[in-house]
């Protein structure tokens, strides 16, 4: 019976963790961009398929944007080397005491004296743990300010708002901050520092790829630093219940290597650029008069309005609705006629009234905020 | 003045020869004496029948219908957590819109904790602990029926919300701000409806700490007392010392909901974070004080699989207090990702780490008695071989957990509910099964069946693994807590698929555990007496059954009397042992010492009442009522729940008994009535003003952390509480106190009206102190800033403690004029004394808080 | 565990082992040493932090001095435990008996494990002390 038992969870327990040992990440390049980002729904059974065949491999290996399994950061693999090496400790010892329970009570019962009975309580209970824990926390300790060195470099401010990010860099040596938001861009083999804070209710931010989390408290400052390694697109994610849409406050993390970044924040601190095209200028319009001014800025534009997430250099993100879309035409049109059902409670309201046209008007205006 | 000498009034103690020797023993009851004793005792503790079957106290029907309770929301609770697995099946699904997804998991793990875990330790315990402890009942069977119609009203309350797209939704942990800007009563029933529970489950708690101290039967020292007794020990502890931070939170919680003082309000010096360090000061502790109970069961299930005594007992004991301890310094790893200094993290990963050992022991202890011994492969066995198996599994990611940085990672992901649901169901749901599986022929004198217990086994234990092993996976492939829905390309698809079929894996394997519970089993024969040939004196049951818990009380001298004293059950049968016979025709059970369970005293215990029932139903309205901020009928039902309590008491209560001291059998006098430190009403009160200190204690926490996190507290131009006004109510009180204690010793040397005059002084004196502290913070406006609000909080909590004082003095002023209290005998006056102790202590303190230190800090 | 039922116990003995209504209390003097530290170090490193009433390294070196002081006081009253659970004399492991003896030994015996398990707590508690530094 304890054998059927052991096995079963052996097994289970080896099926699910072994894979994460095993698939060790592939190196990655530079721009290589780490499993699927999430842009469009799939379409017919081929895709799903495809997909389901994509997921299974998934399963098996550690993939995926938002994964911890495969860092691409200095703390994040950290905590990989961590927490594989407590895993491996872990199924050791898992088997050891499940299978010393079996072999004793089914294949040799009483084999044990009281006597030697006596120092399994002492050398199991005691003896042994009080060591391996020990030195546990001595290593868990000394990777603990490692987590949490500060930036001398570029500062990041971010700011939760329900369900969306505030996004303010502050580069060493300049003036005021470049203000974005949903999307977070890091410079890679740099340390950079986060200023966490949060509007009305509490969050908590997270890359796994990269990292630890943090909280995001109103009204009380935290901080926590990452040092990004491989170039790519991340994704992160609001970690802390923060009420209806908590599931889709998301953002992407794009690291770049150094002397791309200073030219994207670079082209980050510029005004928005006016609309180049026919449609965009008539995108433009239509932002007017829907008064998306009054709660969105647009640097260089009569919309200076902070209620919403800055939009001056929109074009240049890899999703909107803090994660929620993909930044397609498309997407962009979907989310201005149907914020509430994408994102239950949101605060911006949805434009139903918009005519297809329209919509695609202003989409392509706000495609060009780049 | 001329004060009379004093003149000691004689108490009786104990009279006659203890222990029994052999030949007393030996002696035969004769047959005739034996029926009419056996006669007269099944009289006095007959179940009352028909719709009145509803009014019984005993421990073993009102312990029947707390755990039928508690199992029935923990299968409605199970039911939300289905609804979460269907919901979360498929990404993007839109079965279940966000709005309710969020109360579907908020009252997943509310009721899972408050409605199921806690209550069913309470429920077992009740209902097991007198057998176990070879007592007739618990000491106050009314208490506990009161805590039992609390705890069905109020889960019921809470429970019901969830069908009227009302219930909380903001986690569990409730964390302000969400929690107190939430609109609508959700967060409101969350706060009133499990505080109500909260107070029943720590009057339980009481009544068990004093059971397991009071009321053990002769002859059972310390150190023979059932492993279980000692879990109830440190889990009813664990309890006292948990929940009043919890309770001072929700004091505070509700504060800012209804009278908007910005307690948690970060714009107004408020800080969210005391409620996470009070949330949590009593969460973590509340992970130890659901699993302990379940390691007990395993602890009485072990020694009879292997059919020797268990190995390591003082380790076991031990174990139980040091994990008691030290869950107590573990709540900051709830906390990691706050933003706190590293050092204050590594105190807490340390004592995070520390707690293994314990629990290591505890495992290890069973493990050395099962291979020393021989172990029969029986059900229970089966459910706790599973249990250690999936706990193993769940303590080792612990340990990885309690590192803070690796929990930097993990923290609030699928990781921590792979990691709590397998502690959880392998320390403490597969336990309790297997506890049902062991002790239901105890309860129902029937079997369950062999074959449906192991499919329900392998169900629940295969689907169990099948839904929480892929989570450790789907959290660490990113998937936070608490999403409604997740996109699809983040590799999430898969693993939680898998995890939705296993949960209906589990779901089948409860469905076929509750067709075995619920099946009728009219025509099976009743069970031989003791069917596991266990060692333990619970097992010295009546078949059929009998109400009267034991036959005779015995004098135990070994932890398993049934295997090692021969003739044991025959002496329990015939009467032979203590309290044989009940010729006043009142039930009686005995109170003895607590470290060596010498015999003290023949306690009365109550009979079956409708009391209980108005008392919990007025006391529910006072806490249902303000979620509707409808505070008339609450305050009006208050009144009348303190009315029902006060009758109640007075009715059934410390009543001069009809003789001094009573025949207990072999040759022993007892006492009937004693008062202070030997009564257990004395011990009741003691143990709940311990609770009660520590959430007066968790209220100037509060005061001091605001000190701490904030700069300008108390604020500069702060207006503070009137300093003479607080001196003076600190001398109200202070008058109070001294004139109660000395009304006691004056009743006691028989100066009867001094002692009057002292209690009516006493009650004038403290209610001058209520009006003085009312005066001092008059002035100050508690919406204004967090300072004002904490002063304001400290004096309605003293000014209500102080009212329940009056009420206090009144009553034995009462009891004095109508000849309840006497100075002979005078229980309630040391039991109000003890009151005033602890109630003078906290008003010093919260003076000093009020004038001169919020001055001077 | 095969214990006999035994004749009332002799006066000598009900003396020397009287009960003890301390000993239950004495049993969480050593966690309570523990628990007091673990607070001490968490209030002081917040009063070092937060409100900033003193530097953060003297707050670390007096904790340091703390710890120390902690052990040696569990240290003692793991002795004065070990002393009553007299194994070393008798050589009993056990007490399951009814007897005065067995329960003063057993409780000298849970109140040695337990100051093991303090000590190791206490331990614990101060690697962070010496391991890390400052306020961050």
């Amino acid at each position: 019976m304890i054998a059927v038992l052991v096995m079963a969870g052996t097994l289970c327990h080896l099926a699910g963790s072994g894979a994460m040992i095993q698939s060790r990440p592939p190196e990655t390049t530079a721009l290589d961009i780490p499993g699927p980002v999430p842009t469009e729904r799939p379409q017919g059974p081929r895709c799903i398929r495809q997909r389901i065949l994509a997921s299974v491999l998934l399963l098996a290996g550690c993939e995926g944007p938002q994964s911890a399994l495969v860092p691409a950061g200095v703390d994040a693999q950290a905590l990989h080397l961590l927490f594989t090496t407590m895993l491996g400790g872990a199924i050791v010892l898992w088997l050891l005491m499940n299978g010393f329970i079996y072999w004793f009570s089914h294949r040799h019962p009483a084999a044990f004296s009281e006597i030697a009975a006596r120092w399994l309580i002492v050398l199991g209970g005691v003896v042994t743990p009080a060591i391996m824990v020990g030195a546990l926390l001595v290593w868990g300790l000394t990777l603990l300010p490692d987590q949490r060195i500060a930036g001398n470099g570029l500062r990041i401010r971010v700011h939760g708002e329900q369900w969306w990010w505030r996004v303010a860099y502050q580069p060493p040596g300049t003036s005021g901050p470049i203000i974005s938001a949903n999307e977070i861009r890091l410079p890679a083999g740099r340390r950079t520092e986060f200023i966490l804070t949060s509007d009305r209710v509490i969050h908590s931010f997270w890359i796994p790829a990269l990292g630890g989390k943090m909280d995001m408290f109103p009204g009380r400052e935290t901080r926590m630093s990452l040092q990004p390694e491989t170039p790519g697109r991340y994704r992160g994610q609001c970690a802390e219940f923060c009420g209806a849409s908590h599931a889709w406050m998301a953002f992407e993390a794009v690291v770049m290597p150094p002397e791309e970044f200073d030219a994207w924040l670079k082209a980050e601190a510029k005004d928005a650029r006016p609309p180049q095209q026919d449609s965009a200028r008539k995108g433009q319009q239509i932002f007017r008069r829907e008064g998306c001014g009054a709660c969105h800025t647009l640097r260089g534009t009569e919309a200076v309005a902070q209620v919403g997430p800055d939009l001056t250099h929109i074009g240049n993100r890899h999703s909107i609705g803090a994660g929620r879309l993909g930044a397609t035409l498309d997407d962009i049109a979907l989310w201005v006629r149907h914020t509430g059902d994408l994102k239950p409670e949101v605060h911006m309201p949805a434009f139903p009234h918009l005519e297809p046209a329209e919509l695609r008007d202003l989409a392509s205006y706000l495609k060009g905020l780049k | 003045m001329i004060f009379r000498k004093p003149t000691p009034i004689r108490r009786p103690a104990p009279e006659g020869p203890y222990p029994p020797t052999r030949a007393m023993l030996d002696e035969p009851v004769p047959e005739r004496l034996r029926a009419v004793q056996a006669a007269r005792l099944r009289k006095a503790w007959e179940s009352p029948k028909g719709w009145r079957y509803w009014s019984a106290v005993n421990n073993t029907e009102v312990g029947k219908w707390y755990t039928v309770t508690a199992f029935f929301f923990m299968l409605c609770a199970g039911l939300l957590a289905l609804l979460i697995r269907l919901q979360l099946a498929v990404p993007e699904n839109e079965l279940v819109p966000a709005d309710r997804f969020n109360q579907l998991f908020t009252m997943h793990g509310s009721a899972m904790m408050f409605l199921f875990a806690v209550p069913i330790f309470e429920a077992i315990s009740i209902l097991l602990l007198p057998g176990l402890l070879g007592a007739r009942d618990i000491p106050f069977p009314r208490l506990s029926a009161f805590g039992y119609w609390c705890f069905l009203i109020g889960g019921v309350f809470v429970l019901g919300s969830v069908l009227f797209d009302a219930a909380p939704r903001a986690g569990w942990f409730m964390y302000p701000p969400l929690a107190t800007e939430d609109e609508g009563p959700g967060s409101d029933i969350w706060l009133l409806g499990l505080s109500f529970i909260e107070v029943a489950s720590i009057a339980a708690a009481v009544e068990l700490i004093v059971g397991v101290l009071k009321c053990r039967p002769p002859g059972m020292r310390v150190n023979l007392m059932p492993l279980y007794a000692w879990y109830v020990l440190v889990v009813g502890g664990m309890i006292l010392f948990a929940f009043p931070p919890l309770i001072a939170g929700d004091f505070l919680f509700e504060l800012e909901r209804s009278f908007d003082w910005p307690f948690f309000d970060p714009e107004r010096g408020g800080d969210p974070m005391l409620w996470q360090h009070l949330f949590w000061i009593f969460g973590h502790p509340e992970v130890y004080i659901v699993f302990l109970p379940s390691i007990a069961i395993a602890a009485m299930i072990v020694p009879t699989v292997a059919q020797r005594p268990i190995l390591g007992y003082s380790w076991i004991v031990l174990s139980a207090v040091g994990t008691g301890f030290l869950s107590f310094g573990l709540w900051v790893h709830h906390m990691y990702t706050t933003g706190l200094p590293a050092m204050s993290l590594g105190f807490f990963s340390a004592a995070s780490e520390a707690v293994v050992i314990p629990t290591g022991v505890q495992i290890f202890a069973f493990l050395a008695t099962l291979i020393a011994g021989r172990i029969r492969m029986i059900l229970p066995m089966l459910w706790i071989a599973g249990a250690l198996a999936i706990f193993t599994a769940g303590g080792l990611t612990g340990i990885m957990l309690a590192l803070a940085p690796f929990d930097f990672q993990a923290h609030d992901t699928y990781f921590i509910v792979a990691h709590l649901h397998y502690t959880l169901f392998g320390g403490m749901v597969l336990p309790v099964i297997a506890g049902i599986y062991y002790f239901y022929p105890f309860i129902t004198k029937k079997m369950l069946s062999e074959r449906l217990g192991r499919r329900a086994f392998w169900l629940i234990f295969i689907g169990f693994n099948i839904t929480f092993l892929p989570m450790h996976y789907t959290g660490l492939m990113g998937m936070p807590r608490r999403v409604f829905t997740y996109p699809e390309g983040l590799g999430w698809e898969i693993p939680n698929l898998i995890s939705s079929l296993g949960a209906a894996v589990i779901a089948a394997g409860f469905a076929v555990f509750l067709w075995d519970l619920i099946r009728s089993k009219g025509d099976q024969p009743q069970i031989e007496r003791n069917p596991w040939n266990a060692g333990t004196l619970e097992w010295a049951h009546d078949v059929p059954e009998e109400n009267w818990g034991m036959r005779s009380i015995p004098h135990v001298t070994t932890r398993y009397p049934l295997w090692d004293t021969p003739g044991f059950l025959d002496r329990v049968d015939t009467g032979r042992f203590y309290l044989p016979d009940a010729p006043e025709g009142r039930r009686e059970t005995l109170v003895t010492s607590v470290i060596d369970a010498e015999p003290v005293l023949v306690q009365r215990v109550n009979t079956p009442t409708w009391i209980t029932h108005l008392a919990a139903i007025f006391a529910g309205g006072a806490f249902i009522f303000p979620t509707f901020h409808l505070y008339t009928p609450a305050i009006v039902s208050g009144l009348l729940a303190v009315a029902a309590i006060l009758w109640w008491l007075w009715t059934s209560t410390a009543w001069p008994p009809e003789a001094d001291s009573k025949d207990a059998g072999l040759g022993l006098r007892l006492p009937i009535y004693v008062s202070g430190p030997d009564s257990v009403g004395w011990w009741a009160v003691w143990i709940t003003m311990l609770g009660d200190a520590t959430a007066f204690a968790s209220l100037t926490f509060g005061f001091f952390f605001y000190w701490t996190a904030q700069p300008d507290f108390p604020p500069s131009e702060a207006l503070h509480a009137g300093a003479g006004t607080v001196g003076l109510a600190c001398a109200g009180f202070a008058a109070g106190w001294a004139l109660t204690v000395a009304a006691r010793q004056m009743n006691r040397h028989a100066c009867v009206g001094m002692a009057r005059a002292g209690l009516a002084l006493a009650a004038l004196a403290t209610a001058g102190g209520i009006a003085a502290m009312i005066v001092a913070v008059r002035p100050l406006d508690p919406t204004s800033h967090v300072y004002p609000a904490v002063i304001w909080a400290l004096a309605v909590w003293i000014c209500a403690h102080a009212a329940t004082g009056i009420i206090m003095q009144l009553y034995c002023l009462a009891g004095s004029l109508f000849g309840k209290l006497t100075p002979r005998y005078d229980a309630d006056l040391w039991n109000i004394s003890l009151f005033w102790h602890f109630f003078m202590l906290s008003a010093l303190v919260a003076c000093a808080l009020m004038g001169p230190a919020a001055r001077m800090l | 565990m095969t214990n006999q039922e035994h004749e009332p116990l002799p006066d000598e003995e009900r003396r020397e082992f009287s009960a003890e209504t301390g000993s239950l209390w004495r049993l969480t003097l050593t966690p309570l040493t523990w628990a007091m530290h673990l607070v001490l170090c968490y209030a002081t490193i917040s009063l070092a932090c937060a409100r900033q009433l003193f530097p953060v390294e003297v707050a670390r070196l007096g904790l340091i001095g703390a710890s120390v002081l902690a052990l040696g006081f569990i240290c003692w009253q793991g002795w004065r435990a070990v002393r009553q659970w007299n194994v070393l004399t008798t050589g009993v492991l056990t007490h399951p008996n009814g007897k005065a003896e067995d329960r003063h030994r057993f409780l000298g015996h849970a109140a040695t494990l337990i100051a093991v398990i303090s000590a190791i707590g206490t331990v614990y508690t101060t690697l962070p002390l010496l391991l890390l530094e400052g306020c961050r």
